[in-house]
């Protein structure tokens, strides 16, 4: 014979709204958290790939740092070279005053001093140094990237500006060394420097007269050539700037993907958990009130 | 003289009166753990005729010939069975959702990733004092992560161990009890009421014993159980009046081996058997974790004593230790972070070394490896879940099918209370009637 024991009867009870409040309330946390995942092994695979995401995402914010890094030093580097190329333009204009041979020694001496004065102003642009304090055009080195000894200017830095990652494997260098921005062709088969050509001129003028002619329409020459090598460099700087924006919106748009996936993956449907709950809700209070009914109902109070 | 009214109905409501008592005593014990319902096995009294009076009415009522207890023993045993093995699994999810909270809550991967992180961030600007500070705590953290997630593990294994040797105490009360039990029961008469009793009480020992370990019984005739481990064949564990004791010793790698009686026992089964298969799982686990930690300090190691540090001193080891456990960060400041490679002078801008130690960090997939020790004991416990909650149910649908059957319902108590109650009345009103008859005869004139 089946009877209904009344110890299981109770029992069973239990277990059903005690299954009900628990589904309840993990509804309820994924509601209050907003993840779907409260432990890994809620969903094992779906929490490996939220570790891989997360991971991905951590390492592509400090990406994000070196390249805006990177874009500070090429901005710095920029202006840098468009102060120097004022600079060379200013000497040029001098060097077509001094070309004038109506011109006094007393002018010379003038216009001397104010080569010597730019050279100065290009000596210290040359030694700019970037975000973090280093040499911007001596490849980092933590000293200055150029040096005066005797008049003589001469390069510290190392032979080449150092990478910087953004990340997917890409790179770009920060900055320019200063050779690749002040040294040039000098017409005659060697190369020289602006730091030479201005020295040279300003000792042309100090001699004076024919000399100082002379020695202003050989700078014409050179310093053509000086603006045209920082031109170009300002060109590289320019791409460089570019590249690091291009890679900063494939970035972006990389860290979205990762997001939305990481939503899908993780998160809570807001809509969907909170229709689920209503619907546990509705379950659990018929259950509820079928117990009570049920439970209230025994053969004792009929008899007498 | 063949029958006696007075005599039957007196038997008659002293039956009634009995089934009333059997009635109540279930009512009582509804609630009860391991109470199974009574019933009163009732046979008909009457004699057989003499010679020359077969013809006659020899009618003596009724008497109580026993207690039934309604258990049906296959039902009892599955239910034992079944409850076990949801024993052993609730024990295995429980202590499988320890482990995995341990590697996870220790946020090793995290602080694994952090310090990747940090490798990366230092590369953008080598010679950075504070860049190169951040490292240094990264590494303490992921380091201080290793040693937190190894010690929840040993914490795990403590508890697990604790929780065994408990159940292990209990199983060997509870193997004394049933001996005693057994003997009690060779003393009762069949069919009294101490006869029930004494079963219900073996039954609730050996449920709890099957909770604890994989059991299997035989019954004699006089319901004494001779209990072994594990199958039919197993180790005998209680017979009659004697039991064989059990033990554990606690082996290097942390797991438990069991011995019956001086003897080596396997326990497979119940919350014992279930704590044992955590415990293995446990030193895989505690295993993997240290392979992490020792690649992660090879890779970092090696990298350091290849390159040179910002003094321009030739690099040294970052971390020390043989496992998670002890892994400690060892670097004395961030300039012995070996950015440069060898050779460098100091101050040295040069981040190839350090790019070198970046990249071996991700191609060896160290957060890889964590992530995936996660993965291995996250998936654990997402199966053992499923297996669990079907042992479960298993085990309540058996545990109803033996409640349908031996269990209490109030409802047809009730109407056993009326039924048995009319019989004790109407036995009563045949006493009334036999008194009638007598004095009809007493007053005939």
């Amino acid at each position: 014979m089946v009877t209904v024991s009344t110890a299981a009867f109770y029992g069973r009870a239990n277990q059903q709204l005690g299954s009900l409040r628990t589904r309840a309330e993990a509804l309820q946390s994924q509601i209050g958290s907003g993840e779907r995942l409260a432990r890994s092994s809620d969903d094992p695979a779906a929490a490996a790939r939220l570790r891989v995401l997360g991971r991905q995402q951590r390492l592509s914010g400090v990406d994000a740092d070196n390249s805006n890094r990177a874009a500070a030093d090429l901005t710095l580097a920029d202006q840098s070279l468009v102060s120097m190329a004022d600079l060379v333009i200013r000497a040029k204009e001098l060097a077509l005053q001094a070309r004038s041979t109506i011109l006094s020694d007393t002018n010379f001496k003038l216009i001397e001093t104010e080569i010597l004065n730019l050279r100065q102003a290009l000596f210290t642009h040359a030694n700019a140094r970037d975000a973090a304090g280093h040499a911007l055009f001596g490849g980092e080195v933590a000293g200055a990237a150029y040096t005066e000894t005797a008049g003589v200017v001469g390069y510290l830095g190392i032979t080449d500006s150092p990478y910087t990652e953004l990340g997917d494997g890409q790179v770009v260098q920060r900055s320019l060394i200063g050779p690749d921005v002040l040294n040039f062709d000098d017409g005659a088969g060697g190369t020289t420097d602006l730091f030479v050509v201005l020295q040279n001129f300003a000792d042309a003028l100090a001699t004076g007269g024919t000399t100082a002619a002379a020695g202003a329409t050989e700078a014409l020459d050179l310093f053509d050539a000086g603006l045209e090598k920082i031109t170009s460099a300002q060109t590289v700087v320019g791409t460089r700037q570019a590249w690091v924006e291009t890679i900063g919106e494939r970035r972006v748009a990389a860290n979205e993907l990762n997001s939305e996936e990481q939503a899908e993956i993780g998160g809570a449907d807001l809509a969907s958990t909170i229709s689920r709950l209503q619907e546990l809700m509705t379950v659990l209070e018929a259950s509820q009130a079928s117990f009570v009914r049920l439970s209230g109902l025994t053969l004792f109070d009929s008899l007498n | 003289m063949a029958s006696d009214l007075m005599s039957i109905a007196q038997s008659g409501a002293r039956v009634a009166r009995g089934a009333l008592e059997v009635t109540a005593q279930n009512i009582a014990n509804a609630a009860t753990e391991g109470y199974v319902r009574r019933s009163l096995q009732v046979e008909e009294v009457s004699a057989a005729g003499g010679p020359g009076k077969q013809n006659d009415i020899s009618l003596s009522g009724a008497r109580i010939s026993g207690i039934q207890r309604n258990a049906d023993l296959f039902r009892q045993t599955e239910a034992r069975r079944t409850a076990g093995e949801a024993a052993r699994g609730s024990a295995e999810l429980a202590g499988l959702e320890n482990i995995e909270a341990a590697i996870e809550q220790s946020r090793a991967f995290d602080l694994v990733v952090e310090f990747e992180a940090s490798l990366l961030a230092l590369t953008g600007n080598p010679t950075d004092p504070s860049l190169r500070a951040a490292t240094m705590a990264a590494a303490r953290n992921m380091a201080s992560g290793l040693n937190i997630a190894s010690d929840s593990l040993d914490a795990v294994g403590v508890g697990l161990r604790f929780e065994a040797g408990v159940a292990q105490d209990e199983v060997n009360v509870l193997t004394t009890e049933l001996a005693r039990v057994n003997i009690r029961m060779a003393r009762s008469g069949e069919g009294s009421s101490d006869r029930a009793t004494l079963l219900d009480q073996r039954d609730s020992l050996l449920e709890r014993l099957s909770g604890k370990l994989d059991i299997s019984t035989t019954y004699n005739s006089a319901g004494m159980v001779e209990v072994r481990l594990g199958g039919s064949t197993g180790p005998v564990m209680v017979s009659g009046g004697n039991v064989s004791a059990l033990a554990s010793t606690e082996q290097p790698d942390g797991t438990l081996a069991y011995t019956l009686g001086g003897a080596a026992a396997t326990v497979a089964g119940g919350l014992i058997g279930g704590k044992g298969q955590v415990l293995t799982a446990l030193v895989d686990r505690k295993a993997e974790l240290n392979a992490i930690a020792t690649g992660i300090m090879s890779t970092v190691n090696t990298a350091q004593t290849n390159g040179t540090a910002l003094d321009g001193t030739a690099g040294v080891a970052m971390f020390s230790g043989t496992g998670a456990g002890d892994m400690t960060m060892v670097l004395a400041s961030g300039t012995k972070i070996a950015t440069a490679p060898a050779g460098s002078p100091a101050n040295s801008s040069d981040a190839s070394n350090l790019t070198a130690l970046r990249d071996a960090f991700t191609n060896n997939g160290h957060a890889q490896l964590m992530s995936e020790l996660i993965f291995v004991a996250s998936a654990d416990v997402a199966g053992k879940k499923i297996t669990s909650e079907a042992l479960n149910s298993i085990a309540s649908a058996a545990r109803i099918a033996l409640d349908q059957q031996s269990g209490v319902d109030l409802d047809q108590e009730a109407a056993n209370l009326v039924r048995f109650q009319q019989a004790f009345q109407a036995s009563g009103r045949a006493m009334q009637i036999a008194g009638d008859l007598f004095d009809t005869l007493l007053g005939l004139r």
